[in-house]
């Protein structure tokens, strides 16, 4: 796997702090690193570390108290409300533990719901490269969005599964299910927290496979928060969060 | 496709297992049609009967009465009506000799009855109000053959013929070619100082009077105009000219005029016109009144409905909690999620407004249309639905999804309309007391589009309002903590 240099996202001196009334829980202190184009990167570390936090920043779902994050160069908390959330259905991802299904849309309209999404915000793009902007309007007739869906659950295969609702769905095929969603708009990003946490050693092998063929294919650019170590050592590169910062110990 | 229509029509249905919210937004669309039909309903009703009223009012009687203070005669009234009727506004006047009489039937030894009589010029009261229209039989006062008749069979002599109003004829036990007398003074005995002797005068019933008004019905008689002055020993005076208006609408601005132009000197007395809206203002005051009333309390039933909605929705919200956790995600706006959640409420609102709109005018024609009598029997159309319900709440039945749902929704509107329906129709008739004093023996109904629009669009704006905080409020769910939420 080729890597270029430069950083997809670079993650500059973070901090965040929890607040319960005046007492302050500092869960990220200083965190530093960078995500590559194209690799696959896993972020493991003890449970109530901050991972799950980091990630969310990440995806900024959440805000950090101080310190940014930067995509190609951009800061994605100076973004407003609108224009960040067409920043994430663009650009992003996530995948998480509890698959998040909606419950009460079919599998088929889970994975559609980025793109469905997607024609609403479409005004204001904020990416740089206009041909993307224009590639995803293109998905946006209502055909074309579920052929792509249609796809997107065949090559998780689950072809059969199209009209079933999360509620008549495995654990693992829900979890396909969550990972051709975060697919649906070609991000460059996957988020992933813990993905096969939730899922037997079958399921989870078989989620992981899946992982690994669409960095293959189509070069997206995984995250992955997780326990799991047999994942971790195929991971391109492995961060080690330790009390609230960056260990430089381990696999790097 | 728009993302928020997707959602929000998906969460209106509801149909997979929460199915109770799909429960409670059919009970809000209800809620919200139920005050728009009612609205709908008692207003065409209150409008229906100002309506009638003034129908009849119009119908029978002047626009406009010129009299002197204390009913005093007065004289040269051919001119003075010469003088009126050349106002721009005025159609015609006519003379009147105004006065209460005690009357009894030939045959009784005892007064039966105090009424009205009007004394007119025939040909020109019937420009004025209408006069022959509503008499069964003749209005020849002096030639009647009926008058003829009664005399070669009485001892008395007859002055007349007199119209009576036909429920007092009814009262009086006497029909057309009968003689009634007048009492109209009673003159000193002249022998015994003490006591007194009427002046009586008798006059044949040549007529019937008929109105849709009982005042009219209940208690007036209708005598020539000379007759009324020689009972009076008036010649060429009266005590009263009506006058009728192009427009009745006018006759505050009219009265003052009519006034102004007969110019009564100071011997004479002052004159009064009164219209015919003082006439009957404590009335057309109270259903002011009632009008007003009823649009607050609907209104409020309205607004109530709008809380329905509120709350609804904030469980909603609250329910798809994680859901828009996962929409956030997905990369939906704050303005994403507004628009759901006020899409979901706004579609409740026009809804229930529309469906209620339909109900009430459907319950105005339905009770203007007279055709449909309410019975027993229809308490059976009322029971059914009930039924079907509690087969189904005990499992007797298991109601298919889809048609069977919507037939039996169908048959609770038609069932609660129809309810209504015989609720107000034989309550309101008599609560308004219209069957006796008004001859209303159907339920008036006058339908007004604009105050129908109006209500549509408050409500509408009732039901978006409610909508807002509960939107507000999911739009400003931290994403983290709505996908954590259980
Ligand atoms: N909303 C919150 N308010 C207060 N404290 C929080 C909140 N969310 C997380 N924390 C705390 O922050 C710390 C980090 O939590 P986080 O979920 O990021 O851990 P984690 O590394 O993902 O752990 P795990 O591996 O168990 O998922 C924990 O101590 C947690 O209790
Ligand atoms: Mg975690």
């Amino acid at each position: 796997m080729t890597h270029s240099r430069e950083a997809l996202i670079r993650i500059k001196d973070l901090h965040k702090s929890y607040y319960d009334g005046e007492a302050e829980l500092p869960v990220l202190q200083g965190v530093d690193f960078m995500v590559r184009p194209s690799e696959m990167l896993a972020i493991v570390g003890a449970s109530g570390v901050g991972k799950s936090t980091l990630l969310h920043i990440l995806g900024a779902l959440d805000r950090p108290t101080a310190g940014t994050v930067f995509y190609e160069e951009q800061d994605i908390f100076t973004f407003p409300d609108k224009a960040l959330a067409r920043f994430r259905n663009e650009h992003i991802g996530f995948v998480f533990q509890f698959h998040h299904l909606l419950p009460e849309f079919t599998a088929l309209e889970n994975v559609a719901m980025s793109a469905i999404l997607g024609g609403v915000t479409q005004q204001s793009s904020v990416h740089p490269h206009t041909d993307k902007a224009k590639e995803i309007a293109s998905c946006y007739d209502t055909r074309s969005v579920y052929t792509r869906a249609q796809e997107l659950l065949a090559y998780v295969g689950l072809s059969e599964r199209q009209e079933h609702y999360p509620s008549q769905l495995s654990g693992g095929e829900r979890q396909r299910v969550a990972i051709a969603r975060a697919l649906m708009n070609q991000p460059q990003v996957v988020l992933a927290d813990e993905p096969t946490g939730n899922l037997d050693s079958r399921s989870s092998e078989a989620v992981l496979e899946l992982l690994w063929l669409m960095n293959a294919q189509a070069g997206q650019t995984f995250v992955i928060v997780t326990h799991n170590k047999e994942l971790a050592e195929r991971a391109d590169r492995t961060v080690h969060l330790v009390d609230g910062k960056i260990s430089t110990a381990g696999k790097w | 496709m728009k993302f928020e229509w997707f959602v929000a029509s998906r969460y209106l249905r509801s149909r997979r297992k929460q199915s109770f919210i799909s429960l409670i937004s059919i009970i809000s669309i209800g809620g919200v049609a139920l005050g728009v039909a009612t609205v709908i309903l008692a207003i065409a009703v209150l409008n229906g009967v100002e309506h009638g009223l003034k129908e009849r009012f119009l119908a029978n009687e002047a626009h406009v009465v010129l009299m002197l203070h204390g009913s005093d005669f007065f004289g040269g009234y051919t001119q003075r009506i010469a003088q009126i009727e050349a106002l721009d506004e005025v159609v015609a006047a006519s003379p009147v000799v105004y006065s209460q009489v005690a009357v009894f039937p030939e045959h009784s030894k005892r007064i039966q009855d105090v009424i009205h009589i009007k004394g007119i010029e025939p040909a020109k009261e019937d420009i004025v109000t209408g006069f022959s229209r509503f008499v069964a039989g003749s209005v020849d006062f002096q030639n009647s053959p009926l008058i003829a008749k009664a005399e070669r069979l009485s001892d008395n002599t007859v002055t007349g013929g007199i119209v009576l109003g036909a429920r007092l004829a009814d009262r009086l036990g006497i029909v057309k070619g009968d003689i009634l007398r007048l009492v109209v003074e009673l003159q000193e005995h002249p022998i015994n100082p003490d006591t007194f002797i009427p002046d009586l005068s008798n006059f044949v019933v040549i007529g019937l009077y008929e109105s849709e008004l009982a005042v009219y019905d209940n208690s007036f008689g209708f005598i020539h105009i000379a007759a009324a002055q020689k009972l009076y020993n008036r010649a060429n005076r009266v005590n009263a000219i009506f006058v009728r208006l192009r427009d009745a609408e006018v006759a505050p601005q009219a009265a003052p005029r009519i006034t102004d132009t007969v110019q009564f000197s100071v011997l004479e007395g002052l004159p009064i016109a009164r219209t015919w809206m003082e006439v009957h203002a404590p009335l057309f005051a109270a259903l002011r009144l009632e009008k007003t009333l009823t649009v607050v309390i609907e209104a409020l039933i309205i607004l109530v409905a709008a809380f329905n909605i509120a709350s609804t929705l904030i469980m909603t919200v609250m329910e798809k909690t994680r859901d828009v956790g996962t929409f956030r995600t997905l990369g939906a706006s704050r303005g994403s999620i507004m628009g759901i959640f006020m899409i979901q409420g706004s579609v409740i609102g026009i809804l229930g407004t529309l469906l209620g709109t339909g109900l009430g005018l459907t319950l105005c024609w339905l009770l203007s249309s007279n055709s449909l009598r309410p019975s027993p029997w229809w308490a059976l159309i009322v029971a059914m639905p009930v039924l079907l319900q509690v087969l189904i709440a005990l499992r007797r039945i298991t109601p298919r999804p889809g048609g069977f749902k919507m037939a039996l929704w169908l048959f609770w509107l038609v069932s609660i309309g129809f309810g209504l329906y015989c609720f107000v129709k034989p309550i309101s008739l008599v609560e308004l007391g219209l069957s006796q004093i008004y001859q209303m023996n159907q339920l008036p109904i006058k339908v007004n589009w604009f105050f129908v629009g109006f209500i549509n669009a408050l409500s509408f704006l009732i039901c978006w309002l409610a909508t807002l905080y509960p939107a507000w409020q999911a739009a400003n769910l931290n994403p983290v903590e709505a996908l954590q939420h259980e």
